[in-house]
């Protein structure tokens, strides 16, 4: 026998000559690990309770080894599926039509087009060009665009109610608005080609923002004056999180008319623009507050 | 290394081409020719199953030998087929490093980076690689004779355009085996790189700043063992007052425990600088950065501004150094800003390490996922980013982390997500991020979680770096290699 094959018989020897492993021990009737329960639901302890007044983050969850709860698992799972629910979420066939908006669309084709060329999403198609140029108000103070954005569910669900805000606030202070109108598959950008086609003094984009976990609901509005292909993220302002548990439909629309009005007024967006001339919270960032995070899964049986 | 096969039975440069390919005759498969006209303009051409491609310029086989990209797609500058990808790849195998110097993505002329990595190069380390084909010397990081100390001696030689290069010829594990050789160790309150650690980034942001909700945060995480890297902060609010409330807090929170880690605000250069006017303490520096002088433009700093904000740091920072300067990158950030000059998004990565490695930092991370889709659209892109960037700068010379992390708009599952922290930890990450179940609930995003920091150590056989290792053990969060009675329990910190 070669020096190997000897090596090889030795080791197998050593290893034990039939199964490599001794018989398991016979099985006890396991106890479950203490129940985490997904903090916000039954927060028992101080900490957890005191923590959920600060912060959403998911703290207090306690571990099985270094890894979650099976409940922190199922909720996690429950927030990232929302999540993609809104951002895979398209406008209803007709919703446009139903609440009399005027239907643009971009030269995008498809929604994964969408995510992937965002230069599409920034241009207007040319039958929606030729629409704008036949059919909608030209020389006005404030034209707003809803859009889907990230999430068309957020537009379906609060863009209506930001829109008519506006137009009440505006014509409050004596601005004159443009068509209403909701554009499919847009980029905040598209505002410049339409703003200057309709030959507005200020245009106001209202889109589905970037969902975060859980969340999906939430719209931004970006504002520029004197808007022209080419205008650049300074040119703009804007506020975001807005929704029922972030800033109200209602109080943005108020906030956008009052900036629209700044903004001719002192004939310039962007970093420029004063703010604290227009009262109030105006001045700083609108600062996403803690929300509640809820259990999103309820299970019975 | 000129056999069909080195040491580790893994194909050479050539024969990895064949693969490829798919093409029976190994041998005359690929056939790129190189003709040099004694100045720079380069016959770049290369011919495959009877098909010819041609080449304008160096900058072109770079981006068309890049793995595919949404990015590079995005930028026009992508390879139209797999095929033509490889012949760049051929072409590329067959410049010489010495060449690569000679043509930047962007000229002398007309951008400070270049100018800073020409200007800086060790000169001594260059003549020792300069003739190597970019095949060869990917060969030669994969021998097994290659060392990390080998590797460090030639490592201020190199040009960003050559660590993308070789980057374009590996595969992910080519890159994650010659990663993890790497050899970058740096130090400020406690010393991180160091072999057989992983460290990682504490990140308690919160959306409205609320200090009593980023300690919460920042207690849990250390409870897991998390924020040996640094306790980093993204602020909602970009003022230099803000910058320093946070950072006098956390400073509150590492004294009372003894915590031997850094504290960073990771506010723009220029409100950290007004910060420190203020007088608070402040650990590390950080500043986002970009590979091309535009793209620095657009994020508001330039050569200038960071020499003045590491000379300040010099001065008045409270950790103790030598290292304290903090940068961040990612792949897509110049084209983002239109300022990409017709380059390919991971050129353009690695010039952003070539500016970074001139302040010596302590950390350096890429976040890969955090652009969008258009960037890198899903799982196998944002993969191969993180390997790729990892290498690459750890190949210059800068202690890499990564933010390995995915926007709810790309198509990334989380599965996808927790396998590429495993195969980061194999590769020699430096560090991880790390924050409440993964979910950054001011950037909306999903990274890296307080669970799968001690996760990863665990499978890999890692620990923290050993200053931070020490003060879990005595805080009994940990209990050598596994967590200790006061493991996951953030009560145990005030």
């Amino acid at each position: 026998m070669s020096a190997t094959r000897e090596l090889v018989a030795k080791l197998r020897r050593q290893l034990g000559e039939d199964e490599p492993l001794a018989p398991a021990r016979p099985a006890l009737p396991l106890t479950p690990p203490p129940r985490r329960v997904f903090p916000t639901k039954r927060a028992k302890s101080d900490y957890l309770r005191e923590a959920s007044q600060h912060t959403t983050a998911l703290v207090g969850i306690g571990h099985v080894g270094t890894r979650y709860a099976t409940d922190v698992v199922l909720q996690f799972q429950a927030e990232l599926a929302v999540a993609h629910e809104a951002v895979a979420s398209l406008l209803p066939e007709g919703w446009r039509a139903e609440h009399g908006l005027m239907l643009l669309n971009t030269e995008v084709a498809d929604h994964q087009e969408y995510l992937m060329r965002p230069d599409l999403g920034r241009r207007l198609a040319a039958e929606s060009r030729e629409l704008l140029e036949a059919a909608a108000l030209k020389d006005i103070d404030v034209q707003p665009i809803l859009a889907d954005g990230l999430s068309a569910r957020a537009c379906v669900e609060s863009g209506m109610n930001v829109l008519s805000a506006l137009t009440s606030q505006c014509m409050g202070l004596g601005l004159t608005l443009g068509t209403p109108m909701c554009a499919r598959f847009a980029r905040v950008w598209l505002e410049d080609e339409i703003g200057e086609l309709v030959r507005a003094k200020v245009a106001i984009i209202i889109l589905g923002e970037r969902p975060g976990l859980g969340t999906g609901d939430g719209l931004s509005a970006y504002l520029v004056h004197r808007p022209t292909v080419g205008k650049t993220d300074g040119d703009r302002n804007m506020i975001s999180n807005i929704h029922r548990r972030g800033l109200s439909p209602e109080a943005a629309g108020a906030r956008l008319a009052r900036m629209a009005s700044a903004m001719i007024e002192q004939n310039i967006s962007g970093v420029e623009l004063d703010l604290s001339r227009v009262g109030g919270e105006l001045g700083s960032q609108a600062l996403r507050k803690p929300e509640p995070r809820v259990s999103l899964v309820e299970c019975s049986r | 290394m000129n056999g069909a096969q080195d040491s580790w039975g893994r194909s050479t440069a050539r024969s990895c081409l064949a693969a490829l390919c798919w093409i029976e005759s190994r041998s005359t498969l690929v056939a790129a020719t190189r003709t040099d006209f004694g100045d720079l303009r380069l016959n770049l051409a290369a011919t495959i199953k009877g098909h010819r491609y041609r080449f304008e310029s160096v900058k072109e086989v770079l981006a068309k030998a890049n793995a595919p990209k949404s990015g590079d797609r995005l930028a026009g500058v992508a390879a139209e087929t797999p095929v033509e990808r490889v012949a760049a790849r051929a072409v590329l195998a067959e410049l010489s490093l010495g060449e690569l110097r000679n043509s930047p993505v962007v000229p002398y002329e007309d951008d400070e980076l270049t100018r800073l990595v020409e200007d800086d190069l060790d000169l001594e380390a260059f003549e020792a690689v300069a003739h190597l084909a970019v095949g060869e010397f990917r060969e030669w990081l994969l021998e097994v004779t290659t060392t990390g100390d080998k590797i460090r001696s030639i490592s201020p030689g190199l040009t960003p355009e050559m660590a993308a290069a070789t980057a374009k010829l590996m595969s992910n594990m080519d890159l994650m085996v010659a990663g993890a050789k790497c050899r970058v160790v740096t130090r400020a309150n406690n010393t991180l790189g160091l072999p057989g650690t992983l460290s990682a980034r504490l990140q308690p942001n919160h959306p409205s700043d609320d200090l009593k909700g980023i300690l919460y945060s920042t207690r849990e995480g250390l409870a897991y063992g998390c924020g040996d890297a640094v306790i980093g902060v993204n602020p909602a609010t970009d003022s230099p007052e803000s910058t320093a409330e946070i950072l006098r807090e956390l400073e509150g929170l590492k004294e009372r425990h003894g915590i031997p880690t850094q504290h960073c605000v990771l506010s723009h250069v220029t409100v950290q600088m007004q910060a420190l006017e203020l007088g608070c303490p402040m650990d590390l520096m950080f500043q986002s950065l970009s590979g091309t002088e535009a793209g620095n433009r657009a994020f508001g700093i330039s050569a200038s501004l960071m020499d003045e904000a590491s000379a300040m740091m010099g001065e008045r920072r409270s950790s103790l150094g030598p290292n304290y300067m903090y940068f961040e990158t990612g792949q897509g950030s110049a084209l983002s800003s239109n300022a990409h000059h017709g380059a390919d998004q991971l050129t353009l990565e690695a010039r952003c390490y070539g500016f970074a490695r001139r302040y010596k930092p302590f950390l350096v991370n890429t976040v890969v996922g955090f652009i969008g889709p258009e960037y890198l659209a899903n799982g196998p892109e944002v993969t191969r980013a993180g390997l790729e960037d990892h290498f690459m700068g750890k190949l210059l010379g800068l202690p890499m982390g990564c933010d390995a992390c995915f926007t709810y708009h790309a198509d990334m599952s989380q599965d996808e997500l927790e396998s590429l922290k495993v195969l980061l930890g194999a590769a020699g990450c430096t560090y991880l991020m790390s924050m409440p179940v993964g979910d950054d609930i001011m950037l909306n995003y999903q990274s890296t979680s307080y669970h799968d920091v001690p996760s990863v150590r665990g499978l890999l056989g890692k620990r923290a770096t050993p200053e931070f290792d020490a003060w879990l053990h005595e805080m009994e969060i940990m209990d050598g290699a596994l967590p200790g009675k006061n493991f996951g329990n953030p009560s145990v910190l005030r």
